[in-house]
């Protein structure tokens, strides 16, 4: 039960917020005309694709009307000669079938793969134009399944459903076309059953479609749950929990059977009654049409056409009842993806913005305030992920919060990230940022970066306010070391290089031997050329933290603004840690949200934030002598570090 | 072939329920053959009818007409029995193939339980979990409808062939001739455009996790504004998901047409030769058009016979590797009849005590997707001749590098890993001679990491004992200093967490753990110290929390900081797995190097400030 609760919880989450924009009809149409737009670039490959599948469907109707012919003008009439022409038109059809299938499935393959790879290209582009403000304001999970999960959905669209609309329709059409103009009065005698299929086909979906649902929801939760138990085998194995979980396992696995029980169900009573309505509708085809040809009014050929035609009646309804779903998961997934495309990049460059030569490092805040915005054009949501109830429980003080039911409150609350702001960094300066939780370090990193616009104020770099300023050209300049180390799947020395393009092999071996990172790589068996796996899985934390180090330094940033790591590293990496950080410090504008004692001691200037506004500011000695926030921030420290 | 006979075995309960499906679908198949035949008599009715009514010979004409009547009743007879047969073929064969799919399930996860530790320690998790879904899905997927769809198949190519034989053997021959060559493709269509597909899906993971990769990584990208590489990267990736998708659309064109044509050429045979055999009166019309009818007919079983083929040769690799599992026996043990553990207050004791963990990985595959033969192979040991008495309610810390043991040692006491050397007891019982449950539920497990299950924060405390109350609950979560913090969670203490659930902080993740704990009631309590950090009030309220737990206990705690060896009466220090130094914190600063060397490089100078996990794992900048 309760793991139900949890999942719920997940759901809860991401739905409401992210996920549950719906479409409207309004925007329906446009978002037609926006797949049609994909394909237009391959306009010709489209057209010989519609004419394929045209041509074939034809094709693929004619057998039965020459099946008619060969009994009626071949057969009934002793005409061999006859016979002969309709069966090389037979071949010849079927031959054309084949082509034209042939042409339609690698053209409908070409052109939806080709729009896909497309859009999906379009999306990371997009996304890359994106502000930091926009990542932080959504799950990561969420992005990647725009550019994933949904186009995928797109692709059973694309390739899957045009097609049956298509063929199933003409096919549908055309069976109707052909056996009006057999016998307007049997055809219509068969159309009967039509209705009864069509309702009890549309039924079927609708009811399977939430039954199917169901299963994969239950198989996952089985999947999830096997998973866990996995993961957590020694706490199972230590509280000697077996029993419990095998009896919770049944339980997963009844539901599972039961939804899947639905589906036979479902099934049972649908398949076999189509089946049932042919039937019949072969049985009157049989009664009414044989009268009629016993009477003379039609042929024995006619009869036999219709038969044979029947199943092309039948096919496409159910085959175009099954489209409405896909139609629908793949419209929902064309809404998410065009809304992504829609959002409109702030933070972009001014027209006649100023492209920096090297700079000196220079920083400056001046009188800067900063708020977290509802997020919107142009603004920023708290990036405190308050989706995470959990989050409760701490710095209550964020602004932009969203209330539990997961909604945007209508007129946030003003809070002040930062308030009134004034520093001065001089080139060269490191500045170590100190506070609590939720005091505006990360903020005040941020703004610095320009990750965000200040609410008032301005940010100067060299006298140039941010916003005036190119940014690729600034960011170039700056290197930012987020505190957990992020690494790219590749080699090391790729992820080194990732600072500098086309940085030589050499340059790349020095700046690893700069922050000390030379020693474990030479240890590694492959050095340079190992790879460090998804995320640098493969290393461990403080290994990859020397990296991101050598990283920062080959890209030689004027100004480094660095998060410094928490998470406790072995005696021996702790210690090139630090040693790598200074060589990395040296000679730069540094700011640092500090957490280690030796990095603050070391700053030429400790900033101690409380509550967004700078508390008191000095170097180490200074502030202990002064007594004031910091003092009690390290005496709390020292007490608990001995304890 | 012996694993297809071992696979059928899982119909064996359900016997009745195969027979039955067996017959219901094989009356439905005749109801289903005799429709060609019955539209075939129909149409010589309506010949001879129109004929008849031709030559104004209208005694002759009526009883065709009458004929026709007859015929289309026992059409509707037909059909109307074949949906009942059908109905209740769908409902018995669901049944029992998911009958067989929980069976299977249930069994795996049974025997998943069973397996000892170590076992799990050397698989990774993913071929496990490939082997409960992939391979578990395409067994059940073949038992429970491939079977079906091949007896299915067959009966309907046999039934209508004898039809058709029986008729006239040489149009049967010539028409039924492309048969063999439609299943054959199919066949192998099915074989060759399985591995494009997967190749196909395993390239999307790939995007996935460049994608993923991108926006997780976007800052460093954006800081060093590396957008155009990274663009350059990702399109290298779709074009490569471009590319193996057209590998499988070129498949598919190139087989599903010519796959749909063979037919055509027997309708064409029957049109030809059957036609000219009517023309020359050595064939009635209805025959003819019975033979046409079921070469129509036949063409779907042809193309599902040799697609369901597939389904088999597949089934049985899978089922080779399921097997494969089920047939590893647990190496860990109860004597049979083991008694309880005996009453005590927690004395452990560790007499020469050699632990060497198997180091084979069973179940890697190999590159052919088979499965690898068992085999274990001791490794070196973890552990080698160490002795430890530890006298009930005292404190002992293991201090040592990563990798000396310290870990290993701990889970001996509760016997989650079998020694080979030596003896382990609690309270004077071999840990070996013991009922294992009531063993383990006299020693607890906090971790500085703890797992948790995607269950209630109650459950969660409860883990231990299922059936404490909301009370007891309660009061576990106030001793752990828990209490505070699952109050303001959205649901108290019904709050769902764990893997899928809220994400809490390290530090409330170790305090329910520490309740999780307490709750359990242990003899012995087994502390895994952080090596991620708390903030610093949150780390105060832990070491409350800790101590309300070790009260009374003993208790062994791998430390990593001088602060919780504080908490320890007495200090063993490991190297290499061995005890080289045992004592209290003042005897060993005199008497060991590496303890004074570890204690003095300062177990780690413990994080200055103010961020707690939970923020980290949110804005790193």
């Amino acid at each position: 039960m309760s793991a139900h609760g949890g999942r719920g919880v997940v759901t809860g989450r991401f739905g409401p917020q992210w996920d549950g924009e719906r479409s409207s009809r309004s925007t329906r149409g446009r978002n037609l005309r926006g797949l049609i737009a994909l394909v237009a670039p391959y306009k010709v490959r489209a057209v010989a694709m519609l004419v394929a599948l045209v041509v074939g469907t034809a094709a693929y109707l004619a057998p039965p009307l020459l099946a008619k012919a060969a009994i009626d003008t071949g057969i009934e009439k002793h005409d061999s000669t006859a016979l002969v022409l309709i069966v090389i038109a037979f071949l010849a059809v079927a031959v054309i079938y084949w082509i034209m299938t042939y042409l339609q499935t690698y053209l409908v393959g070409w052109v939806g793969q080709r729009a896909l790879a497309d859009l999906r290209i379009r999306i990371f582009k997009h996304l890359q134009t994106l502000p930091i403000g926009f990542y932080e304001s959504r799950p990561a999970g969420v992005l990647i399944s725009r550019i994933t999960n949904d186009v995928e959905a797109l692709d059973s669209l694309v390739t899957d459903s045009v097609v049956t609309l298509f063929q199933a329709g003409l096919t549908l059409v055309g069976a109707v076309v052909v056996l009006l103009f057999l016998d307007l009065k049997l055809a219509l005698l068969t159309f009967c059953v039509v209705p009864l299929v069509a309702a009890g086909s549309l039924w079927f979906r609708l009811a399977s479609a939430g039954a199917f649902r169901r299963t994969r929801e239950t198989i996952g939760s089985i999947t999830a749950y096997l998973q866990e138990t996995l993961s957590g085998i020694r706490v199972v194995r230590s509280f000697s929990q077996e029993p419990v979980h095998e009896a919770k396992f049944a339980e997963f696995n009844d539901d599972n059977r039961d939804a899947n029980m639905v589906t036979v169900r479902l099934n049972a009573n649908y398949f076999p009654a189509v089946e049932m309505l042919s039937g019949v509708a072969l049985a009157t085809i049989v009664l009414y049409g044989g009268y009629q040809a016993i009477d003379g009014n039609i042929t024995a050929g006619t009869v036999v056409a219709f038969v044979l035609t029947l199943s092309y009646l039948f096919e496409p309804i159910q085959q175009l009842s099954q489209l409405y779903a896909t139609y629908q998961s793949g419209m929902a997934a064309l809404e998410k993806i065009f809304q992504l495309l829609d959002v409109e990049p702030d933070l972009t460059d001014k027209p006649n913005a100023i492209r920096m030569e090297r700079i000196r490092g220079e920083v400056n805040f001046e009188g800067v305030s900063f708020a977290y915005r509802r997020h919107g054009r142009g603004g920023a949501v708290a990036p405190d992920s308050s989706s995470n109830g959990a989050a409760a429980d701490t710095a209550g003080g964020k602004a932009g919060r969203f209330d539990r039911a997961g909604t945007l409150p209508t007129e946030p609350p003003e809070v002040l990230a930062l308030e009134s702001i004034d520093l001065h960094i001089p080139p060269g300066q490191t500045v170590a940022l100190v506070g609590a939780t939720g005091a505006g370090k990360s903020t005040f990193a941020k703004l610095a970066a320009r990750f965000y616009d200040p609410t008032a104020g301005k940010v100067t770099i060299d006298g140039h306010d941010l916003r005036d300023v190119a940014s690729e050209t600034l960011r170039s300049q700056m290197g930012i070391v987020p505190q957990e180390a992020f690494l790219f799947s590749g080699t090391i020395a790729e992820n080194i290089a990732f600072g500098k393009p086309g940085a030589s092999q050499q340059e790349i071996e020095a700046a690893a031997k700069a922050v000390g990172a030379d020693t474990f790589i030479g240890e590694l068996e492959q050095n340079y050329a190992t790879e460090v796996g998804e995320r640098g899985a493969q290393l461990s934390a403080g290994q990859r933290q020397l990296i991101a180090f050598a990283r920062a330094l080959i890209a030689d940033p004027r100004v480094l603004i660095l998060d410094e790591a928490t998470s406790n590293v072995d005696l021996h990496t702790e210690g090139r840690i630090e040693d790598g950080l200074r060589r990395l410090l040296a000679g730069r504008t540094a700011i640092v949200i500090a957490h280690r004692l030796s990095t603050i001691r070391q700053a030429g200037r400790i900033v101690v934030l409380e509550h967004g506004r700078i508390a008191e500011q000095g170097t180490h000695d200074e502030l202990i002598a002064a007594e004031g926030r910091y003092y009690d921030l390290y005496r709390d420290w020292a007490l608990h570090a001995v304890a | 072939m012996t694993i297809f006979y071992r696979l059928l075995g899982f119909l064996r309960p359900y016997r009745r329920g195969v027979i039955a499906s067996a017959t219901l679908a094989g009356f439905a198949m005749v109801m289903t053959v005799l429709l060609p035949a019955l539209t075939g008599s129909a149409v010589e009715a309506i010949h001879l009818g129109a004929e008849h009514a031709k030559h104004h010979q209208t005694g002759l004409k009526a009883e065709d007409r009458h004929k026709l009547l007859v015929l289309a009743i026992a059409i509707v007879v037909a059909v109307l029995a074949r949906w009942v047969l059908t109905y209740f073929r769908r409902m018995i064969a669901g049944r029992v193939s998911l009958g067989i799919e929980y069976d299977l399930r249930e069994r795996l996860y049974t025997h998943l339980q069973r397996l000892e530790l170590g076992f799990f320690d050397r698989q990774q998790t993913g071929q496990l979990m490939s082997r409960a879904t992939v391979d578990l899905q395409a067994v059940r997927f073949f038992l429970g409808y491939g079977l079906v769809f091949i007896m299915q198949s067959l009966l309907t190519i046999t039934l209508a062939g004898i039809a058709m034989l029986v008729t006239n053997p040489g149009l049967a021959l010539v028409s039924l001739a492309p048969v063999p060559f439609v299943v054959l493709i199919s066949y192998r269509y099915g074989r060759r455009a399985r591995p494009a597909i997967q190749e196909t899906q395993q390239r999307i993971a790939e995007l996935t996790a460049d994608a993923e990769e991108n926006i997780s990584g976007v800052r460093v990208v954006k800081s060093f504004a590396r957008e155009p590489r990274q663009l350059e990267r990702f399109s290298g990736s779709v074009s490569r998901v471009f590319d193996q998708a057209m590998v499988a659309t070129r498949l598919e064109a190139r087989y599903n047409p010519m796959i749909g044509f063979l037919p055509q050429l027997g309708l064409a045979a029957v049109l030809l030769i059957g036609g000219e055999a009517v023309l020359h009166s050595n064939l009635k019309l209805g025959e003819f058009t019975a033979f046409y009818l079921y070469l129509n007919m036949l063409v779907g079983p042809m193309r599902s016979l040799g697609v369901t083929l597939n389904l088999a040769q597949r089934a049985t690799a899978s089922g080779a590797r399921i097997f494969q599992l089920l047939d590893r026996s647990p190496r860990l043990t109860e004597v049979p009849d083991a008694p309880e553990l005996p009453a005590g207050s927690g004395h452990v004791q560790l007499v020469d005590v050699t632990l060497r963990y198997d180091n084979d990985r069973e179940f890697a595959a190999t590159a052919d997707g088979t499965a690898a033969p068992n085999g274990a192979t001791a490794g070196r040991p973890v552990l080698s001749n160490v002795s430890l008495d530890v006298p009930a309610g005292r404190t002992i810390a293991l201090v040592g590098a990563t990798g000396s043991g310290k870990t290993s040692l701990v889970s001996l006491i509760s016997r989650l890993y079998d020694i080979s050397g030596g003896q382990v007891l609690l309270d004077g019982a071999d840990v070996r001679k013991l009922n294992l449950r009531s063993l383990r539920q006299a020693i607890a497990v906090v971790s500085d990491d703890p797992f948790l299950f995607s269950a209630s924060v109650a459950e969660n405390i409860a883990y231990g004992r299922p059936d404490a109350t909301r009370d007891e609950v309660e009061l576990a979560a106030r001793r752990a200093q828990a209490h505070e913090f699952i109050e303001r969670l959205p649901k108290g203490y019904d709050t769902g967490v764990g893997e899928r659930g809220l994400s809490l902080s390290g530090g409330q993740r170790q305090r329910l753990a520490i309740a999780r704990a307490l709750l359990a009631n242990p003899r012995v309590l087994i502390l895994d110290d952080a090596t991620s950090s708390v903030d610093a009030s949150t780390e105060q309220s832990i070491k409350f929390a800790l101590a309300e737990a070790m009260e009374g206990r003993t208790t062994f705690v791998i430390a990593h900081r001088l602060s919780t060896i504080a908490l320890a009466d007495e200090i063993a220090v490991l190297d290499h797995g061995t005890v080289i130094a045992h004592g209290s914190h003042h005897e060993l600063l005199e008497s060991s190097e590496l303890y004074r060397e570890i204690v003095e490089k300062g177990l780690p100078e413990s994080v200055f400030m103010t961020k707690d996990t939970r923020e980290r794992e949110v804005s790193s900048l």
